[in-house]
């Protein structure tokens, strides 16, 4: 561990329907530094607890990362996340901003999100 | 009454809709491969990519149906419903048809994430979506719901199936 050298890690941001959840691994992906627990949210509220509640757990994994001397991080979006709103969701847009607020750089973020798929798929949607 | 029903492949539509009395039912995988209703390839995948301007203009006029198909939800309908099934089980079962072990993730994950849920509430809105949770149930079982959606039973309840622990 070079205390000179600047440490990035990549936050994977799973963004489903309900829920967000956030990892942060080194840059390899092979080592978790921090998870968030998924924040469930209740039904009736979710329009405004998700985005509420991916930041809040963005906070805490940032705050954690931070510590363990992680400058930055590259975002990895997988998932469409949130309703009504285009690709990606409240939650996952509400989560790079909660990082980079709770002081992390923000790399190049990605959208990975999957494509449902047989012999045919859909166009792909507009993505980051 | 235009119906559709959608959901990430594997998760049953083809095999309950032919269960369906109460509509025609249109296999629209089949009317697109039919009718050459494609505008590229995606070579990653080994799927062709859907013209679904070529599809809408073909479906126009066709109402009273039930649209079956993965893609369902990205054409005009009264009422859409999504068909759930644990992300485990469609790996499985696409697996089991033949497909790619990649292929069978990237749908399974799709499912755990909900992708088709939100992009048919996104285009149609949460009052015109329903979600059938299939998981462990027969054919049967899973079109007698689709009835009772198509008969006017059921409220639209988007978002109440979760998969998320699957990731
Ligand atoms: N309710 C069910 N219970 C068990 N197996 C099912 C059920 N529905 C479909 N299957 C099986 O799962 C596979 C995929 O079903 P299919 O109807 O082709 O899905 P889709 O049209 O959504 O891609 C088939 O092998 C089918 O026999
Ligand atoms: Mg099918």
């Amino acid at each position: 561990m070079s205390g000179e050298q600047s440490k990035w890690g990549i936050a994977h941001v799973h963004a489903s329907f309900n829920n967000t959840v956030i990892t942060i691994t080194d840059q390899t992906g092979a080592e978790t530094l921090a998870k968030s627990s998924g924040g469930t949210v209740v039904k009736q509220n979710r329009d405004e607890a998700s985005p509420y509640a991916a930041m809040q757990m963005a906070e805490t994994v940032a705050e954690d990362v931070l510590q363990q001397g992680v400058e930055g991080v590259h975002v990895r979006v997988r998932g469409p996340g949130g309703n009504q709103q285009q690709n990606p969701g409240p939650g996952a847009q509400a989560t790079i901003r909660a990082l980079a607020r709770a002081g992390l750089e923000i790399g190049r973020i990605e959208d990975v999100t999957p494509i449902p798929h047989d012999g045919t798929r859909s166009p792909k949607s507009s993505g980051f | 009454m235009r119906v559709a029903v959608t959901g990430t492949p594997g998760t049953g539509k083809t095999t309950a809709s032919e269960q369906i009395d109460a509509l025609d039912v249109i296999h629209l995988n089949q009317v697109i491969d039919r009718e050459g209703f494609t505008q590229g390839v995606d070579d990653d995948r080994g799927s062709t990519i859907a013209d679904l301007d070529a599809v809408e203009s073909w479906l126009d006029g066709r109402d009273d149906v039930l649209i079956e198909s993965h893609l369902a939800h990205h054409v005009p309908a009264d009422r859409v419903i999504v068909l759930r099934c644990h992300p485990e089980t469609i790996e499985q079962r696409l697996r089991e048809r033949g497909e790619s072990p990649a292929s069978a993730t990237e749908n399974a994950e799709s499912e755990a994430l909900d992708v088709v849920l939100t992009e048919a509430v996104d285009r149609h809105g949460t009052d015109s979506v329903y979600e059938i949770e299939t998981t462990d149930r027969s054919p049967d079982a899973v079109a007698t719901e689709i009835e009772s959606v198509i008969a006017g039973d059921c409220e639209p309840n988007p978002g109440v199936v979760s998969y998320i622990e699957y990731l």
